[in-house]
């Protein structure tokens, strides 16, 4: 089994369904000849030529509007967002046509189209390259918003996101884009949409989390642990449409909930979490549930790790969350 | 059909016309000179009646309380028909809210267009979307939204996919003169330029965006002449003449499906009502004006262009127009007793397979109905 980067396993996915499906189409500002500013189509185009991987003038709004045509049109496009900072010259007809298709057209028309882009903070992207805007995109009914937080899912999701018939928005933390590898099957799978995972097993706390930021929490529980706490993580990886079920189950054995996101507090997808806990499991729970998370300020520049949530913060708040402090 | 002559030059600053406003022709031709039939220009005429007789029936729903809103496109219909009238069976078709009921043309049927406009469950888009919007798969017609101009680079979109699948298709995006002023505009010209793409954009200059006049939307001499920063052509014609718009269009639907690119159309025409029911155009423009362009009417004038070569009278157009009307009300009552869609289509269809929180959402709602 090969050892990849995220950067690896996403430019493998696309390696292997532009390969075995014709239908699949790679396009964005710089995605030819450069491979994409972060290296991730590298390569591609050299080898499926430019009528399959291309460059577009630099226009969100043509990019997705060419997305949107050529999927309602039986193609599978993948764009590619420069940044996900920059998507909102495109956001018309991403709220407006590709997001109501379907239920617009009676289910006559669908737009299976997959829109990749990085996301969030902590390469020094300053407050327009950092952005986790997730919690938009999971307001919009009809999209799915798919964030991996490891190599293996990465592949597996991006392969399940170009073969699902609705269109996905699919966020790649650019911090781990290149930070570490692991052992990636070199051969066709898939991970589930829709389905969390959970990195590790606990009693005393459910931590949530997904993309980047599951790395501090990682490390916050490992220290948790030495103190003889007992964390359970669990990997959102889908955040729409996201698994309820796996949620649900862990706060019904641990009682106590922290959920840690990059984006700022107010309206973050960390809030629905929260409220979608409290209807439900709030007679399990033995503490408030907690949120850690960016700051309500656009991203800052200098400043980034202050505002991103540490391993620092994490663990300060669980502890806190445990001797019931909140 | 064949054109055997016809030369016309891009960018233009007046526009292009073969009748005048009595339906005279301009200079000394035969439609067959042209490759047009007379049985052509009666089926042509006949399809602008019609759809101008839908556009009529559609006000009187929403007097009678039996459609909730309504938009118009009285007195723009030439330009439409005439237009669609360019394309092949195959090529494909994104309308704007206007463009609606005259997709009868194109296939649709009549009970489909009023199902629409009344919400019923025999409407294609499952009464999910305001009367204006239509779509059918099977006919090759896209559905459109209601934002202004949006069409225009999801054509653009759809056009590369016929490039990409090396089809001999062509798609032509409808908007109005508004819809110029949106970025979508200028993406789906500069990306269908830059790509080389079997688009057209038929502007329909009905000289109005709700109230803002043409005026006040663009500094542009033309719209047509907006091609030309894109690197396409750009053709200004009159909208209301039927012949000049079919030939044109024709035109260019023909040179994007051999050559691979892009053409700009703007049809000047005028919208007879209000905006929509919703609308009161007293507001911003005089009733002088208003005549002055029923003098112009597109229907009007084809009538007297075939009345001038003989094959159609005043008796004949009588008859027709009262078949036409018991054919609507008819089509009306039958519609009527279509039943309004289930409380469960709401949920479906968002996805392509119903996540869960909508199925719960679906028995939440159930179970307040029940009481």
């Amino acid at each position: 089994m090969a050892k990849m980067t995220i950067g690896e396993a996403l430019r493998n996915a696309l390696d292997i369904k532009l390969y075995e499906d014709e239908r699949v189409l790679v396009f964005g500002e710089d995605v030819g000849k450069k491979g994409g500013v972060f290296t991730i189509t590298e390569g591609l185009q050299d080898k499926y030529g430019e009528e399959r991987v291309f460059d577009t003038p630099l226009d969100e709004d043509g990019i997705l509007g060419m997305a949107a045509g050529l999927a309602l049109y039986g193609l599978r496009p993948v764009a590619e967002i420069q940044f996900i900072d920059f998507i909102w010259p495109g956001f018309d007809v991403l709220i407006s046509d590709i997001a109501k298709e379907r239920f617009r057209s009676g289910g006559q028309f669908s737009v299976p189209l997959v829109i990749r882009s990085p996301y969030g903070g902590g390469v020094k992207g300053g407050l327009y390259h950092s952005q986790s805007p997730e919690a938009i995109f999971a307001h919009i009914p009809g999209l799915k918003v798919i964030i991996p937080s490891n190599p293996y899912d990465a592949k597996g999701l991006l392969i399940s996101a170009i073969e699902d018939e609705d269109p996905v928005i699919f966020l790649e933390p650019k911090k781990i884009y290149f930070a570490f590898k692991e052992e990636v099957p070199e051969e066709k799978y898939t991970v589930p949409i829709g389905k969390a995972k959970i990195l590790k097993e606990g009693k005393d706390l459910t931590i949530i989390s997904y993309g980047y930021i599951i790395h501090e929490c990682k490390k916050a529980v490992e220290e948790l642990e030495k103190e003889g706490i007992s964390c359970e993580l669990i990997d959102l990886r889908t955040i729409i449409p996201f698994d309820g079920e796996t949620i649900l189950n862990s706060v019904a054995k641990t009682g106590r909930v922290m959920i840690v996101v990059e984006a700022p507090r107010i309206n973050s997808f960390a809030s629905e979490l929260s409220a979608f806990i409290s209807e439900r499991a709030i007679f399990y729970l033995d503490a408030p549930i907690v949120r850690v998370t960016g700051w309500d300020t656009p991203f800052p520049y200098i400043l980034e790790h202050l505002y991103m949530p540490s391993q620092k913060r994490i663990l300060r708040a669980a502890k806190k969350l445990l001797e019931g402090g909140f | 059909m064949e054109i055997r002559t016809f030369e016309i030059e891009p960018f233009t600053k007046e526009p292009y016309r073969l009748l005048d406003e009595e339906g005279k022709p301009l200079f000394d031709f035969e439609p067959e000179d042209f490759g047009l039939s007379k049985e052509f220009l009666l089926r042509l005429y006949k399809d602008i009646l019609l759809t101008r007789e839908i556009d009529r029936m559609g006000w009187i729903l929403v007097r009678q309380g039996k459609a909730y809103f309504y938009i118009s496109i009285g007195g723009q219909e030439t330009s439409h028909v005439a237009s669609l009238y360019a394309l092949e069976k195959d090529d494909l078709v994104m309308p704007f809210y206007r463009t609606v009921p005259s997709l009868h043309v194109r296939g649709a049927k009549v009970e489909e267009i009023f199902a629409q406009i009344m919400g019923r469950a025999s409407d294609p888009l499952k009464g999910r979307q305001m009367p204006g919007h239509f779509g059918k798969k099977d006919l090759n017609i896209f559905v459109l939204g209601s934002p202004v101009g949006l069409g225009h680079p999801v054509a653009m979109g759809i056009a590369m996919g016929i490039k990409y699948k090396k089809e001999n298709k062509v798609i032509i995006s409808y908007g109005g003169e508004g819809s110029t002023s949106e970025g979508h505009f200028h993406s789906a010209m500069n990306f269908a330029s830059v790509f080389g793409l079997p688009l057209i954009i038929f502007i329909v200059n009905n000289q109005y965006a709700i109230s803002v006049p043409r005026v006040k939307q663009t500094a542009s001499e033309t719209i047509a002449i907006k091609a030309k920063a894109y690197g396409a052509e750009g053709y200004y014609i009159d909208g209301n003449d039927a012949l000049i718009t079919y030939l044109v269009t024709k035109k260019c639907v023909n040179e994007a499906r051999l050559n691979k690119r892009p053409f700009l159309i703007e049809a000047e025409t005028y919208r007879f009502d209000p905006h929509s029911s919703a609308d009161d155009d007293k507001k911003y423009r005089s009733r002088e004006e208003l005549e002055m362009w029923k003098r112009k009417d597109g229907l009007l004038r084809l009538k007297k262009y075939l009345e001038y070569l003989g094959i159609w009278n005043e008796e004949k157009d009588e008859f027709l127009k009262r078949e036409i009307e018991e054919k609507l009300n008819k089509i009306v009552e039958e519609v009527e007793k279509i039943p309004f869609p289930e409380p469960r289509d709401m949920f479906y269809e968002v996805y392509v397979k119903t996540p869960w929180y909508l199925e719960e959402e679906y028995l939440e709602l159930k179970k307040e109905m029940e009481g």
